[in-house]
């Protein structure tokens, strides 16, 4: 039983060992005009699983997502908020059905959230890396 | 609902309705934004069989169901399968409005759909919220979703102490207020007001003056609520037994009148709290209820853990409950009664203590295995060993007059959740 249990916690470590190298860097970003220089993952999660509805600096915060059963998506909140996508969904029921949220507006890619985030300081979201531009600014490196 | 591109069915707010409740504001500009008035229908269901080899009772989810699994069928679907659909109207970052149905089965064995939520909600701030309508209960960590299997890993909310609050929503307002300290959150919420629910024959559930506090703290991976709910709770099962036992003169009345639930005063505290890092969770909590009449007391506890491997949650649990009958007196004293008064006192004594046997003491050792096959579709397997105690009929409900106490159930439930 022991043996097995080993076994087990053995080949977890190494499929999550797996994924995370395969996975590429992703930045959370906010408009270049924004106030915010960084933050923190526990921030970060917070703000995307609508538990907080504002920056640390007291601005209202509303979070970006990108599409359902995106790699971008699910490696986001694996790494900041350690679920898995079924797991965020069965977050996102609780909430929906006690009237406690909604789930972030999803745009359409790394570009779309970019092009979202630079136009309004109170947006935040997270795209590739490859992706930055100066038109947005990295306050969290997700790796 | 998680997604307003794919899985909600977002309608587009039209340009005039978008006038309206954007006071002016260029609302046909804005109208793909999150503000703009928008409507979500979701939904969600449980469709499971459940297998009991007690032939004495049923096994059930609730009191509030007719029949289940053991005395009634060896498999019952009733017992877990059930509906939900949810219309989720947002008019602007300040007012939104839920209404959300259920259909389950009832006490009249019934599927006719019951409204479970619909309240309007007015964003004060954003930490500030202020609603008004019919507001599920937030006792117990998981009692406003309970219905939303999807939501937790095991078949059903631990009936020991999620069972003992028949209650799932009351009628009035609430107002909740969340404080964002460095690294942990707060929320609290205080709600004012009643409900009435139809039972059998007739007799109906009013609870009035429904008074309640509900605090929760979250820190990284760890949250704990406690809540405290207060009552005054009428509930008019056997009224016939109560008029028999009047006929017996004073002690008849003195035991009617301390067995009845009439505007009685019924309390129930809980604390819990759920640690979940992802690839592991741990839950407890505890509850306690208080109430006049022979609904009695209760006090009770569970806790659960589970471990998350790829698509597979392996969970075990154990939870108990320890009900108390009303003290004094529960049987007519018959001697010196002629013998045909005495033939009838026993009658109303065995009806009396059959009452009191609902007064639950249980206790619950059960293990299951959650798959999460497609990302909303989750199947469940659950084996219970359930066993009452103390005289009493646990949680089981239809039992044979001569139920003995202390039997143990076997039960196996397969469910298959699923939200949309």
């Amino acid at each position: 039983m022991r043996l097995r249990f080993a076994r087990l916690l053995a080949a977890l470590l190494l499929a999550s060992g797996a994924a995370m190298a395969q996975a590429d860097d992703l930045v959370v970003v906010v408009s270049a005009r924004s106030p915010i220089d960084s933050l923190r993952p526990d921030q970060v999660a917070a703000i995307f699983l609508g538990q907080t509805p504002r920056f640390p600096n007291g601005a209202v915060a509303t979070a970006l997502d990108q599409p359902i059963g995106s790699a971008e998506r699910d490696q986001f909140y694996l790494r900041v908020a350690g679920k898995t996508p079924a797991l965020l969904k069965a977050y996102w029921s609780k909430m929906v059905f006690t009237g406690r949220g909604q789930p972030p507006r999803e745009l359409a890619g790394s570009a779309a959230v970019r092009k979202a985030v630079a136009d309004d300081p109170g947006l935040v979201g997270y795209i590739e890396r490859e992706a930055l531009d100066p038109s947005v600014r990295q306050v969290l490196l997700v790796h | 609902m998680f997604a307003p591109s794919t899985a909600a069915k977002t309608i587009p707010a039209a340009c005039a309705g978008a006038v309206l409740f954007a006071l002016g504001a260029p609302a046909c500009a804005a109208s793909d934004s999150p503000h703009s008035p928008d409507w979500k229908i979701s939904g969600f269901g449980t469709v499971g069989v459940a297998h009991s080899d007690e032939r004495q009772a049923d096994f059930v989810s609730s009191v509030m169901k007719g029949g289940g699994a053991g005395r009634t069928d060896s498999w019952s679907r009733h017992v877990d399968t059930r509906l939900g659909g949810q219309i989720d109207v947002t008019i602007n970052p300040k007012w939104s409005a839920v209404v959300q149905v259920v259909t389950e089965q009832r006490l009249d064995y019934s599927y006719e759909p019951r409204v479970e939520w619909a309240n309007v909600k007015y964003q004060v701030t954003p930490e500030l919220a202020v609603r008004v309508g019919r507001i599920a209960l937030p006792m117990f960590i998981a009692a406003d979703y309970r219905k939303v299997g999807y939501a937790y890993p095991w078949v059903r909310t631990p009936l020991e102490v999620y069972g003992v609050l028949p209650i799932s929503n009351s009628d009035g307002a609430d107002i909740s207020w969340h404080w964002n300290g460095e690294t942990a959150r707060s929320t609290t919420q205080a709600f004012y007001g009643r409900t009435d629910m139809p039972l059998y024959d007739g007799a109906r559930l009013r609870g009035n003056n429904i008074a309640g506090f509900s605090q929760t703290v979250e820190q990284g991976d760890f949250s704990a609520r406690a809540s405290v709910i207060t009552t005054r709770l009428s509930v008019g099962l056997f009224p016939g037994l109560f008029d028999a036992l009047e006929a017996f003169g004073p002690q008849g009345r003195d035991i009617a009148s301390r067995l009845r639930v009439n505007n009685s005063r019924a309390t129930a505290l809980s604390i819990g709290m759920n640690y979940d890092p992802g690839a592991w969770f741990v839950m407890a909590e505890a509850g306690r209820s208080r109430s006049a009449g022979y609904i009695g007391s209760t006090r009770s506890a569970y806790l659960s853990s589970g471990w998350r491997y790829r698509n597979l949650t392996p969970y075990a649990g154990y939870a108990r409950v320890r009900g108390r009958v009303p003290d004094g007196p529960t049987a007519l004293a018959l001697g010196g009664l002629p013998p045909p008064y005495a033939a009838a006192g026993a009658t109303v004594n065995r009806a009396v203590a059959a009452m009191l046997r609902s007064v639950p003491s249980q206790s619950t050792l059960s293990a299951g295995l959650r798959w999460d096959v497609a990302s909303n579709l989750a199947l469940k397997l659950q084996h219970e060993r359930v066993t009452t105690h103390s005289g009493s009929r646990g949680m089981f409900i239809n039992s044979v007059a001569d139920y003995q106490s202390g039997r143990t159930a076997q039960v196996t439930s397969a469910v298959l959740d699923f939200v949309f």
